[in-house]
C-alpha cells in the first residue's frame, strides 16, 4: 500500500469534519477490501471458463470420451493408455516434427523481414513511412479468414493471379494450371507466405517503436568514429532491440505454433496429411472423429510445450522491466 | 546501400575539410534516402497487393473476374458484387448475430477487466503475481486446450448452439488480455492525483468512479476495440459450436461463401470479405497509435 505520511492537512468543510484535536492525518484502514471486491467477479469468470476446463482437460485425457459419450453420457477411464498410444503413433511424432519445422520456417522469416522493414522505416522520407505504415496497418487488420480466402482466389489454378505473374517471371516455366494445394511443398509455400504477410505488421511496427526510442547520440557517436551502417546495427541498434526482439520472438514461436484457421481454410491439413499440424490433429481427432479424450490427451500434451515456452516469456517480460 | 566516393576527396585545406565533408555526407545521404525509400515502394506495394486484389475483384463483373489474363484494372465497375453479398441468405441475419454475441462479450469483458485492472494496478496484496502469471498463460493456451472441454460443459448444460455459450467462450477468449491491457494503462496514472483525492477525504469507489476510470477511458476504448477485434475474427469457436446456419456469425458465413450454380463466385466472395474486414481495418487505423501498447499481451494477433 501507498505510504499515507502525507503532511497536508485537508482544508474546508473536510476539515471541519475531522475536528477531533487529532494531529496526525487520519491512519489508512488496515484492511482494505476493495481489490477483493474488485477482483472477484473477473476472477470467479476466468475460473469457470479458463482454470477449470484445463483441469477438466487434463481429466478427459484419461478418458475414452467419445461421440457415443456425448449423447449417452458414458465414457469409461482408460488411464495413460492414450498417452502411450499417442507418443508410439507415428503421425503424432510426424505432426510435432511439421509443427516445429514450420513454426520455425515462420518464425525465421517473419522476424527477418520485420526486422528489415523496422530498419527500412527509420530511413526513409516521412510520406514513405506514412505510406509504409498504412500498408502493415491493411495487412494486419484484415482478418485471417478474409485473408486465407483471398490467398486461395490469389493461388487458384488457372486464374490465379499469383500463378499468372510466376508464369510471367518465365524462372518456373507454366504455372498457369498449378495446383497449390496438390503438393505438400507448394501448399506449405502458400500458407508461410500468408501468415508470415500477416505477422510481419505486428513485428515492424513493435520493434519500429522500440527502434526509435535509442538515442540519437549514440548513432552520431558511432558514425564520427568512422562505422559502417551495418556495424552500426550490429552493435547499437540490436542491442538496444534485443530484449524487444527476444519477447517478439517469443510470441511468434507460441502463436506460429498454434496457427490454425490459415491451414484449416487454406488447405485442410492436406494434401494428405502434409500440413497437419498438432493444432489440425488434435481438431480432426476431437472434432471430426469426435474422439475427445484422445484429443484433450493431444492438446494436454500440445499444452505442456507451450506452457514450458510461456514460462520463458514471462522469465523474459519480467527482466525486460515490465512489473507484474 | 554505399556509395562510391566523390572524385574531389583530397580537394580544400584544413579549414574547408568540415564543411565539405558534411555536405558530402548529406548528399550521400540523401542519395541513400532516395534508396531507401525505393525499396520502401516496392516493399508497400507487394505488401499491398493482396489487399487491393480483394478489392479488385470485388468490384469486377462477372465476366472479368476469371480471365485467362488478370485484369488489374475493373474496366467496367460494378458494386453487384456487394449488393449479391448482401442478398445472399443469411448476410444480414449472421451480421446480426455476430453484433449481438461480440458486443455482449465485449461488455461483459470490458465490465470485470476494467475492475479487475484497477485491482491489480492500484493496489498491493498476495497472490497479485499469481493471478497476472496466470492470466498471460491462459493467452498462450493452444486453441484446442480450452474448446474441447468447453465443448464438452456446453453440450452437458445445452449451451452448444447458443448466443450465451459462445459469448461465454468469447469472454474467456477476451478477458484475460483485457485484464492485462487496461491494468498497463491503469499503471501509466500517477498515484499523486489518487493521494490528492485520498486527502479530499474521497473513498475508494469515489476514487475509482471520478478519477481512475475516467483518465483511463481512452484506454478502455482502445482494449475494447482490441476485444472486438478478437471476437468478431473468431472462427474456430463459431465454427466447432454453431451448427444451425441462422446462428452463424460473419466469419463462418464468410468461408462458407459460395455459389452453387458455378463453383465459387470469387467476385461475390471478395466482396463479402471486403465487407467483413471493413470494420476491423477502420478500428485498426483509429488506435494505430495503441497497437503496440497492447503487445506484451499479444492483444492483436494476426
Amino acid at each position: 500500500m501507498r505510504s499515507s505520511t502525507v503532511d497536508v492537512v485537508p482544508s474546508g468543510g473536510e476539515a471541519a469534519v475531522a475536528s477531533s484535536p487529532q494531529p496526525h492525518p487520519r491512519p489508512r484502514p488496515k484492511k482494505n477490501l476493495a481489490p477483493f471486491w474488485l477482483l472477484t467477479p473477473a476472477a470467479l469468470v476466468l475460473l469457470t471458463l479458463t482454470i477449470a476446463p484445463i483441469l477438466l482437460l487434463v481429466g478427459l485425457s484419461f478418458t475414452d470420451y467419445d461421440q457415443k459419450s456425448l449423447f449417452t453420457g458414458a465414457f469409461a477411464g482408460v488411464g495413460v493408455s492414450q498417452y502411450a498410444s499417442i507418443f508410439t503413433d507415428p503421425e503424432f511424432l510426424w505432426s510435432l516434427v511439421r509443427t516445429v519445422l514450420f513454426a520455425t520456417a515462420l518464425v525465421a522469416g517473419s522476424l527477418v523481414i520485420g526486422m528489415g522493414v523496422s530498419q527500412l522505416l527509420t530511413r526513409v522520407g516521412r510520406t514513405m513511412r506514412y505510406v509504409v505504415t498504412v500498408v502493415l496497418i491493411f495487412a494486419w487488420a484484415v482478418p485471417n479468414v478474409a485473408s486465407s480466402l483471398v490467398w486461395v482466389w490469389l493461388f487458384q489454378p488457372g486464374y490465379g493471379v499469383v500463378n499468372w505473374l510466376l508464369t510471367q517471371a518465365r524462372v518456373f516455366g507454366d504455372m498457369t494450371d498449378v495446383n497449390w494445394a496438390e503438393s505438400p511443398a507448394l501448399a506449405y509455400t502458400a500458407i508461410w507466405l500468408l501468415i508470415v504477410w500477416q505477422a510481419v505488421p505486428f513485428i515492424a511496427l513493435t520493434l519500429n517503436a522500440a527502434q526509435t526510442q535509442v538515442p540519437a547520440e549514440y548513432f552520431e557517436a558511432a558514425r564520427l568514429d568512422g562505422a559502417n551502417e551495418w556495424r552500426i546495427y550490429r552493435m547499437i541498434t540490436l542491442h538496444f532491440l534485443k530484449p524487444t526482439l527476444l519477447l517478439v520472438a517469443i510470441l511468434s514461436v507460441i502463436w506460429d505454433f498454434n496457427v490454425f484457421n490459415q491451414i484449416w481454410l487454406v488447405s485442410q491439413g492436406g494434401p494428405g496429411n502434409a500440413t497437419s499440424t498438432l493444432g489440425i490433429w488434435t481438431y480432426k481427432t476431437a472434432f471430426v472423429g469426435f474422439h475427445l479424450g484422445e484429443g484433450a490427451a493431444i492438446a494436454v500434451v500440445t499444452t505442456a510445450m507451450l506452457m514450458a515456452l510461456t514460462a520463458y516469456y514471462i522469465r523474459n517480460l519480467l527482466r525486460s522491466g515490465e512489473e507484474l | 546501400m554505399s556509395t562510391s566516393a566523390p572524385p574531389r576527396t583530397a580537394v580544400g585545406a584544413a579549414s574547408t575539410r568540415v564543411p565539405q565533408r558534411d555536405r558530402r555526407r548529406g548528399r550521400r545521404r540523401g542519395r541513400r534516402r532516395v534508396g531507401a525509400n525505393l525499396v520502401a515502394l516496392i516493399f508497400s506495394v507487394v505488401w499491398v497487393f493482396p489487399v487491393y486484389w480483394m478489392i479488385n475483384t470485388a468490384f469486377k463483373p462477372r465476366p472479368e473476374v476469371m480471365t485467362a489474363q488478370p485484369i488489374f484494372f475493373p474496366q467496367h465497375p460494378t458494386v453487384s458484387n456487394f449488393v449479391n453479398a448482401f442478398e445472399q441468405s443469411n448476410f444480414l441475419l449472421d451480421l446480426r448475430n455476430s453484433v449481438i454475441v461480440v458486443v455482449s462479450a465485449v461488455l461483459l469483458s470490458i465490465v470485470l477487466g476494467g475492475f479487475a485492472a484497477a485491482a491489480l494496478s492500484r493496489f498491493r496484496f498476495r497472490g497479485r503475481r499469481t493471478i497476472m502469471v496466470v492470466i498471460l498463460a491462459v493467452q498462450m493456451l493452444p486453441p484446442t486446450a480450452l474448446l474441447i472441454p468447453t465443448f464438452l460443459v456446453f453440450n452437458e448444460l445445452n449451451l452448444l448452439g447458443t448466443f450465451v455459450g459462445l459469448v461465454l467462450a468469447y469472454v474467456a477468449t477476451v478477458l484475460p488480455f483485457s485484464i492485462w491491457v487496461m491494468r498497463g494503462f491503469f499503471l501509466a496514472i500517477p498515484y499523486e492525483i489518487e493521494e490528492a483525492a485520498m486527502i479530499d477525504g474521497a473513498g475508494t469507489w469515489r476514487i475509482l468512479r471520478s478519477i481512475l476510470f475516467p483518465l483511463v477511458l481512452p484506454g478502455i476504448i482502445a482494449t475494447s476495440i482490441f476485444a472486438f477485434i478478437t471476437a468478431w475474427n473468431d472462427y474456430l469457436i463459431a465454427y466447432t459450436f454453431m451448427k444451425d446456419s441462422t446462428m452463424y456469425t460473419l466469419p463462418i458465413w464468410l468461408a462458407s461463401f459460395s455459389n452453387p450454380q458455378s463453383g465459387t463466385d470469387f467476385g461475390g466472395q471478395m466482396a463479402a470479405s471486403v465487407l467483413f474486414s471493413l470494420p476491423v481495418v477502420v478500428f485498426f487505423l483509429l488506435i494505430q497509435r495503441k497497437l503496440v501498447t497492447g503487445m506484451s499481451a499479444g492483444a492483436v494477433k494476426g
